[in-house]
């Protein structure tokens, strides 16, 4: 393409000179308080950080609310990308439109929705009284749960839009071959679609699970304190306790839990070759 | 000859001009109410010094980081802020000590508010009277007791611990429980064997109000500053005055040590110190006034924390004990209460 790598080099100078000097060198000064003391480079950062109970429940709980929201995103994602490529052309585009619709809209706003569905007076705790299923309304604010669904439908489309751009690339015939041949559906869905879509679903949990890591918003209106998950966590120290080194231990963490996500489903994706 | 004169005479107006221009005043705030702060108080301070007011606003910890970031070399001039934290400035030498003369309205302040922190490092400007707002129509709050009580298990939400209500609310809760010493450990326990029936511990008053006006809420303690939030609202809610009484704090002036700039920060600190600000701010439904000459109509009393019988009653925490032991609450906070 170019006449010399000089040309391309050029090309990406200005690209590469902004990453380095408004990113990489800004976070790498934060993230390299981590490990530092006055004596030296060291890692007691980390230790600190881990021996503290409170900080380990907020890792765990960080870990197994990403994991389970890719989890659930992919399930759901793989029912609604297989049912929008079998759509007509138009029909299509128009699902896609409503798939790509809350991506438009401000995370705060779609926040701040979910307290009028999950409060005591709404529509969520309203059917349960109404059915007779529990005299008081429940509490489902500032728990778990409430922070598991805010993340689910904050993320979920990035899942689908991913998956259905995987499964655009499959064959037409394969899926009715296989059917032809004597598969049932959970066979064409383990032996036919999971291998052909593997890379959408790596790009798909990769940007779920770091996107459900690295919300601020959603665990903050939805979990308040008492949720508390390593972003909360986060800027609770550098705004409450002004402790730059606890901060930087946790975007340390953070950065390399993503990274190992995405290592761990690529590993995953090549493995089923 | 007279067009010699003529620019002469311009260029000095101009350098006169200039040189007015050139006085700039750096003030460190908190961010809410800004725009009625403009009018109240920055516009016509500006009129008064022929001056420029740069304002600087944020959270008390990215405030208090920045000038302890620029000590060598102060950006900021003065600040307002709380009074244990302009303590903790001034143990770390931040601030200088205040010359009271120069502070013309300074004998019209409250006692409280003339030395709140010792050695004249800072001068009270407001006060601000702590107490549990509630729902009139399902529950009746006559102890800060009634918090953690049975009956308010689900609908009640706490302060948390790192702001300024929390410290308060610990001492509102030791009192109530005959403990009137400054160790609140048992306090903190029984709060965290509570945690699961507390609804949240809030951070920000608007968060509360949001809450409350939800119907998520229906108790909590909160600083008298947000009560117009609860006061316009539909749902019927009150102000308690508990048999403990309430809680109390005050914010304070301070000023940079070496900023260079003190006679236009001692000219702006007095003016806000008058009873003519005072009263303005206060009729704005801003601050509470810490000025004993302002007057306020009923009207705005009842939004405010006014008048000597209120604050001379209200519990003061000492700033140097929320300083010394902020530290081991936040770490029995964390391991006992938010777990």
């Amino acid at each position: 393409m170019f006449f010399n790598t000089r040309e391309g080099l050029a090309l990406a100078l200005p690209a590469a000179f902004f990453a380095l000097l408004l990113f990489i060198l800004p976070v790498g000064i934060l993230l390299s308080e981590a490990f530092q003391s006055d004596t030296g480079w060291t890692l007691q950062g980390y230790f600190d950080f881990f021996a503290k109970p409170l900080n380990r429940t907020v890792f765990l709980r960080t870990l197994k609310l990403g994991v389970l929201v890719a989890g659930t995103a992919a399930v759901i994602g793989y029912a609604a990308a297989f049912c929008i490529v079998n759509l007509s052309a138009s029909a299509r585009g128009r699902v896609f439109g409503l798939v790509v619709l809350p991506l438009m809209i401000s995370p705060v706003a779609r926040t701040y929705a979910w307290i009028v569905i999950l409060g005591r007076t709404g529509i969520v705790n309203d059917t349960i009284v109404g059915l007779g299923l529990s005299d008081t309304p429940i509490r489902l604010l500032f728990t778990e749960t409430a922070v598991f669904l805010g993340l689910l439908q904050l993320f979920m489309p990035l899942m689908i839009i991913s998956l259905v751009s995987a499964m655009e690339n499959i064959p037409r015939d394969v899926i009715p071959a296989a059917r032809v041949l004597g598969a049932n559906w959970l066979q064409v869905f383990f032996k036919v679609i999971l291998p052909l879509t593997k890379e959408g679903l790596v790009v798909g949990g990769t940007l779920v699970f770091t996107g459900a890591l690295t919300a601020y918003i959603t665990p903050a209106i939805l979990g308040g304190s008492k949720v508390l998950m390593l972003e909360t966590l986060l800027y609770q120290r550098v705004n409450v306790s002004n402790d730059f080194v606890s901060a930087s231990v946790i975007a340390m963490i953070l950065i390399v839990m993503s990274f190992t996500a995405n290592l761990l489903l690529k590993r995953i994706a090549t493995a089923r070759k | 000859m007279k067009t010699t004169i003529s620019l002469a005479a311009l260029s000095c107006v101009m350098a006169t001009s200039a040189l007015a221009q050139d006085k700039t005043l750096t003030i460190s705030v908190y961010s809410f109410a800004q725009d009625a702060y403009k009018e109240a108080l920055y516009d016509p301070f500006e009129e008064i010094c022929g001056c420029d007011l740069v304002i600087e606003t944020g959270n008390s910890v990215e405030r208090m980081a920045k000038i302890e970031a620029n000590a060598k070399n102060p950006v900021i001039d003065m600040a307002v802020i709380s009074s244990h934290d302009a303590l903790s400035l001034a143990r770390k030498d931040l601030v200088a000590p205040l010359d009271i003369s120069k502070l013309s309205n300074h004998a019209k302040l409250y006692p409280a508010a003339q030395d709140p922190i010792g050695g004249n490092m800072a001068v009270g400007y407001t006060f601000y009277a702590s107490s549990i707002v509630y729902r009139t129509d399902l529950v009746e709050i006559n102890s800060w007791a009634d918090l953690l009580d049975e009956k308010l298990a689900g609908n009640v939400a706490l302060p948390n611990i790192t702001g300024t209500q929390g410290p308060l609310t610990l001492m509102m809760l030791a009192k109530a429980a005959g403990n009137d010493s400054t160790d609140y450990s048992s306090v903190i326990s029984s709060i965290g064997e509570s945690a699961d029936d507390i609804v949240t511990f809030y951070s920000r008053s608007s968060e509360l109000a949001q809450l409350m006006n939800q119907e998520e809420v229906i108790a909590a303690p909160v600083g008298r500053f947000a009560w117009s939030r609860f006061k316009s609202s539909p749902l019927p809610f009150a102000w308690a005055e508990p048999a403990e009484g309430q809680a109390g704090g005050m914010n304070v002036m301070v000023m940079t040590k070496g900023n260079g700039n003190e006679e236009l920060a001692y000219q702006f600190m007095d003016y806000w110190l008058s009873t003519e600000v005072q009263t303005r701010v206060a009729e704005a439904l801003i601050d509470s006034p810490a000025n004993t000459e302002v007057m306020l109509s009923d009207d705005v009393a009842d939004n405010l924390t006014y008048g000597a019988e209120l604050i001379n009653s209200l519990n003061i925490l000492d700033p140097a004990e929320i300083i010394n032991s902020r530290e081991a609450w936040v770490e029995q906070w964390n391991t006992e209460v938010i777990r």
